[in-house]
């Protein structure tokens, strides 16, 4: 992979899955020395983004997700995924979500 | 030709979806106060709206990212954060402006209660935003709100004093309550370049999914759309200038905005004029419902886009049902829709610079612009821009609190 700048880069960017579905930002990384191991995705991952970020973290409780690096097929518009959200335990929120909105008529709409 | 047609029609939706109930309030107040003399205080308005819609949608266009993705990317998680919240209230305000605006019109077309028309207007909203596609509401609501045209005759029937017309598009005072006519300065440029505009805008162009190629028509929808659309918003001044200023009337509620043509032009006048304002206002409500979405759903990168099905993106769905429903609560209330849009605006002028600050950041990188990154020109009315909006955001509340909202 070429060189890329983590901070601007990486750092809030959008995941995109396998099948072009959002499923959520690079909320945090989770680096071993200068090797970025995984990217953390929601709950406690918004714990080390500052004051704010442990409120949030705090409001959501929800535990993170982390993606190994290994998983990242690019990063272009956004950190593209080799896999479906589902393999990768993101996009839960969205899941949950959407059979309530299921349950409204027209929801194919 | 089939795109020189398309782009026609965007224009067009462009002209009749700019107006919103802040642009009929702060232009109708602006001229029985003032007359004509802050005519200028539009073309401030509109320019800086043109040259932020173009960037946005540049953006969209070449890096596929809205407002809130690049906010996200560029001020980070916290202060990105404080900007998302403030963005939120923002468009709960205002789009609770709207819905009052649209029940006030009702009212006035139908009769009955405003309290009914209040559950009228957010049922409808709610029933538009489910089943009817994208392109539909924009197109529908913008050509509605083509009524407003009826205002360009009606200010010629008024024959005003084209000298002091003129004089009015020239910064000028002639008051001694300095403090009122600052107020409404900020207000003209607040309800010109109000944030959920851009907002809707850029993810309305990535929904679309366009490309470098759209950016000649991005250009022409911004620039000849809101120039048109602020015709509208002279008219408005000019009408209120030449019938409420001699007289001493305050508008003070929304029927007195639509007798600027009923005097002039009659029961039609009217009619259209009401039919334009509910259309109109309308869109405009559509659009701060989706805003709240877009922007909570591309914070925390959820999936989001009327494209998607409503099962599909489900808590974009979930988030603009939120906001129709806690807008309703608010005017259901019985707050003055005219005194919660004066709140509206004033308030979204704070929240303007770090909307367009990250967005000024991001037309300028090469790494997501390329060779469509700003040029001089974009970049000196980009800077330009950003002062006025600064200066506007620190000026608002205080100015708010000395005019005692506009009272004087």
């Amino acid at each position: 992979m070429s060189r890329i700048d983590l901070g601007l880069g990486v750092l809030d960017h959008q995941l995109v899955d396998s099948d072009g579905r959002r499923c959520g930002k690079v909320d945090d990384l989770e680096l071993d020395g200068l090797d970025v191991k995984a990217i953390v995705c929601g709950g406690s991952g918004w714990a080390g983004r500052g004051r704010l970020g442990r409120l949030t973290a705090w409001l959501a409780r929800g535990r993170a997700v982390l993606v190994p690096w290994d998983e990242v097929q690019s990063v272009d518009d956004a950190v593209r995924l080799r896999k479906p959200a589902g393999e990768l335990r993101l996009g839960r929120g969205d899941d949950r979500a959407r059979r309530l909105v299921e349950r409204i008529p027209g929801s194919g709409l | 030709m089939k795109t020189l047609f398309s782009i026609a029609l965007g224009i067009l939706a462009a002209i009749g979806g700019y107006v919103d109930i802040g642009d009929l309030v702060f232009n109708t107040t602006a001229g029985a106060t003032f007359g004509y003399q802050l005519l200028w205080a539009i073309v401030l308005g509109v320019g800086g709206i043109i040259v932020y819609a173009e960037m946005c949608g540049r953006v969209a266009a070449v890096s596929n990212r809205a407002v809130f993705d690049v906010v996200r990317e560029r001020l980070g998680f916290a202060v990105g954060l404080v900007t998302l919240v403030g963005a939120e209230l923002v468009s709960l305000l205002t789009l609770a402006a709207e819905v009052g605006g649209i029940a006030l019109a009702l009212e006035l077309l139908f009769g009955h209660s405003y309290q009914l028309f209040i559950a009228v207007a957010v049922i409808g909203l709610a029933l538009v935003l489910w089943a009817m596609p994208f392109e539909w509401i924009e197109r529908v609501f913008g050509y509605g709100g083509l009524c407003l045209l009826v205002l360009v005759p009606a200010v010629f029937k008024l024959h005003p004093d084209w000298g002091e017309v003129a004089k009015g598009f020239a910064p000028h005072m002639e008051t001694s309550n300095v403090s009122l006519y600052l107020y409404y300065v900020v207000g003209l440029v607040g309800a010109g370049m109000t944030p959920y505009e851009v907002y809707f805008y850029s993810s309305g162009a990535v929904e679309e999914e366009w490309t470098p190629k759209d950016l000649t028509s991005n250009r022409l929808n911004a620039i000849v759309g809101y120039c048109l659309g602020a015709v509208l918003s002279f008219a408005l001044l000019i009408c209120a200038g030449a019938l409420f200023l001699p007289r001493g009337i305050s508008p003070e509620l929304l029927g007195s905005v639509a007798l600027v043509v009923q005097s002039p032009l009659g029961a039609i006048g009217l009619i259209l004029m009401l039919v334009g304002i509910a259309f109109a206002v309308s869109g405009a409500a559509i659009d701060t419902a989706f805003s709240g979405a877009y922007n909570v759903a591309q914070f925390f990168g959820w999936e989001w886009g009327k494209y998607r099905h409503n099962a599909g993106a489900p808590r974009f769905t979930i988030a603009w049902i939120l906001m129709l429903l806690l807008a309703f609560a608010i005017v259901i209330t019985g707050v003055n829709p005219i005194q919660v849009t004066e709140f509206a605006v004033i308030f979204s002028v704070v929240a303007l610079p770090a909307t367009y600050l990250p967005i000024l950041l991001v037309a300028n990188d090469r790494a997501y612009m390329g060779r469509y990154r700003n040029r001089r020109l974009s970049n000196v009315l980009g800077i330009f821009y950003l002062g006025v909006i600064v200066l506007v955001a620190l000026a608002a509340i205080p100015l708010m609190l000395i005019t005692n909202m506009g009272q004087g």
